[in-house]
């Protein structure tokens, strides 16, 4: 799985910092219990702006890609049950 | 910061960005009566009970963050009242400079002991045999407190097997280091201005976002569109605050960009405070004074004043490195316009200080300058730069952690006079900086160097910041050791005279 976090300016002010903060956060609660979790590896990037409010008006910051999906006004709540579901054995 | 109240943080900053956005397009300021709709659209409430409430407290931040005082809600005034002396491109700054937000504010009740769930009315009942004022009896469901009768010991808590009884706090007093936080006739949070020295730690922990500070940014921005001179400085603990991705030297780049001349590292003045401290600490412990107190952060200087005046000499004379650096800008250029940037609201008071006005013109956050990249449609990461920043020693550079000021004083005294022993005392939040100087009034930190500082981990934990403790901590170690200097005795750009 590859979680993309985008650190362009509008994200980085609304928090996108404190996305990888959590989404890294994750790796050790998967270690603590590997046993629940299957194997497949949690691949984690910070990349430059990836544009996508540059096409709209609507706020969307901070975004948050996995995998395919991406995801617009993106919260740790969010974001992590996202990845723990794809995490499950 | 409190990385968890992403709610709060978020509608702070975007506050930040739409004020750096009207001053950088040149918006006619009527505009605000109608910004709180722009920030909370919609008519369902997202964050409290009511959309109008909402935009109401909005309101209040629009005004705080261009440098207006709250309003008072028992008499009829616009968002805009008193912005037309605020359209300036000069700092214009009116106490108080923490404000409670009254009507954010939900008048949480004052420190106290409650009984929860968990209590199983156990046989054993601890609680009641352990409490010295019998405040505690077993009710119908559960252990009952009597507050008239407890005097808050902790004891019940303690005694507990299920971990029923919980210390409850009010956040904003609780992280209060010197009991600035009263209550107003509704039980709100009420700022004690006599006892508060700005250090900004209500400002992040109230969970209502009900505490905030004002801004400089729309004067900054206007200040930048008409003036030449314009130079930033960037306090030590900017490393990694931007986005991961942002380099050092491309934060400077981007910096530029706003309209900025040149930036310079604040660092640089930490290595001229370090050598000013050294010798001041070899010249006048214990033979002048029986202890020394660094004087880099505002909020612990302050605190000693307002709470230990007799001590207050005994904190060095040397000054911050915000305004040593400010000195070398100046010297460099004498019409210099300088802002300093950096992690603490507590500067903007600094910066009025008699003596240090004239050098430090403009004072914002980390957290303000990002608003002002994103009001520029700047991408810090995607400027092409490759140069190398060496304005500062890896000592100078480590003042933004806790315990880094006091090290490189002690370092560079020692290579001075190297017959010195020196030993060291920090203390990095208020609550420990007054138990501190307890101990030095006491007689008990005689001829030692002691550092205060206001924030839990240094500069690093500053309330203007944006990137957690950790992450700037281990970019701050890496690029420390990327200094051409060691100490700031190696330092070049450092006058020599000053070297011994």
């Amino acid at each position: 799985m590859r979680v993309k976090i985008c650190m362009g300016s509008n994200c980085t002010l609304l928090g996108a910092m404190s996305l990888l903060d959590q989404i890294e956060g994750l790796k050790e609660v998967f270690d603590e219990d590997n046993e629940r979790y299957n194997d497949e590896e949690l691949e984690i990037e910070a990349v430059s702006c990836m544009n996508y409010c540059k096409k709209t008006d609507a706020t969307i910051a901070p975004v948050v890609a996995i995998d395919d999906e991406v995801i617009f006004n993106a919260t740790g709540q969010i974001v992590m049950e996202k990845i723990m579901g794809k995490k499950k054995k | 910061m409190k990385e968890s109240y992403v709610d709060l943080i978020n509608i702070r900053r975007k506050v930040f960005a739409l004020i750096a956005k009207m001053a950088h397009e040149g918006t006619d300021l009527n505009e605000l009566e109608r910004a709180s709709y722009e920030l909370i659209p919609g008519e369902i409430a997202t964050y409290r009970e009511s959309v109008f409430r909402e935009r109401a407290i909005i309101e209040e931040r629009l005004r705080l963050t261009m440098g207006l005082d709250a309003r008072h809600m028992n008499e009829y005034t616009r968002v805009t009242d008193g912005i037309n002396e605020m359209d300036v491109n000069e700092s214009r700054f009116t106490s108080p400079l923490v404000n409670v937000i009254t009507f954010a504010c939900e008048a949480c009740p004052s420190r106290a002991f409650n009984v929860t769930d968990n209590c199983r009315k156990c046989l054993a009942h601890p609680c009641t045999n352990v409490c010295p004022v019998n405040a505690v009896s077993i009710g119908k469901n559960r252990a009952i407190i009597d507050n008239d009768k407890c005097i808050k010991c902790g004891k019940c808590m303690e005694a507990c097997p299920y971990s029923a009884i919980v210390e409850y706090h009010r956040p904003c007093a609780f992280v209060c280091g010197v009991d600035a936080i009263e209550s107003d006739y509704l039980g709100r949070a009420k700022i004690n201005e006599e006892k508060c020295v700005a250090c900004g730690r209500c400002v992040t922990q109230c969970p209502f976002g009900a505490i905030a500070d004002k801004s400089q940014i729309y004067q900054l921005v206007k200040a930048l569109k008409t003036k030449k001179n314009m130079y930033a400085m960037v306090a030590p603990s900017f490393i990694g605050q931007f986005g991961v991705l942002a380099s050092p030297i491309q934060i400077f780049e981007g910096i530029k960009q706003l309209g900025f001349k040149d930036v310079v590292e604040v660092s640089l003045g930490a290595d001229i405070t370090t050598l000013h401290e050294a010798k001041e600490f070899i010249n006048r412990v214990p033979d002048e004074i029986p202890f020394m107190g660094t004087s880099c952060c505002n909020s612990w200087t302050l605190m000693v004043k307002k709470l230990f005046p007799e001590q207050y000499e005994y904190i060095s004379d040397s000054s911050s490195p915000m305004v040593e650096t400010a000195k070398y800008i100046k010297q460099k250029d004498p019409d210099a316009i300088i802002t300093f940037i950096g992690p603490c609201i507590s500067k903007k008071l600094e910066a009025l200080r008699e003596e240090v006005k004239d050098y430090v013109h403009f004072v914002i956050t980390f957290e303000e300058l990002m608003g002002m990249i994103v009001a520029y449609n700047i991408e810090l990461s995607e400027i092409e730069i490759d140069r190398e920043i060496q304005d500062a020693s890896t000592l100078g550079r480590g003042y933004a952690i806790a315990g880094g000021v006091a090290e490189a004083v002690k370092e560079t005294a020692q290579l001075l006079d190297p017959s010195r022993e020196i030993n060291i005392e920090s203390a990095s939040n208020l609550n420990d900086c007054v138990k501190l100087m307890r101990m030095a009034k006491a007689g008990k930190k005689d001829g030692m160097l002691l550092e205060g500082m206001a924030c839990p981990g240094g500069c690093i934990a500053g309330p203007g910041t944006l990137a957690s403790i950790n992450r700037v901590k281990k970019a701050i170690i890496e690029f420390k050791n990327k200094s051409s200097y060691k100490t700031p005795l190696d330092n070049d750009i450092i006058d020599d005279e000053l070297k011994h």
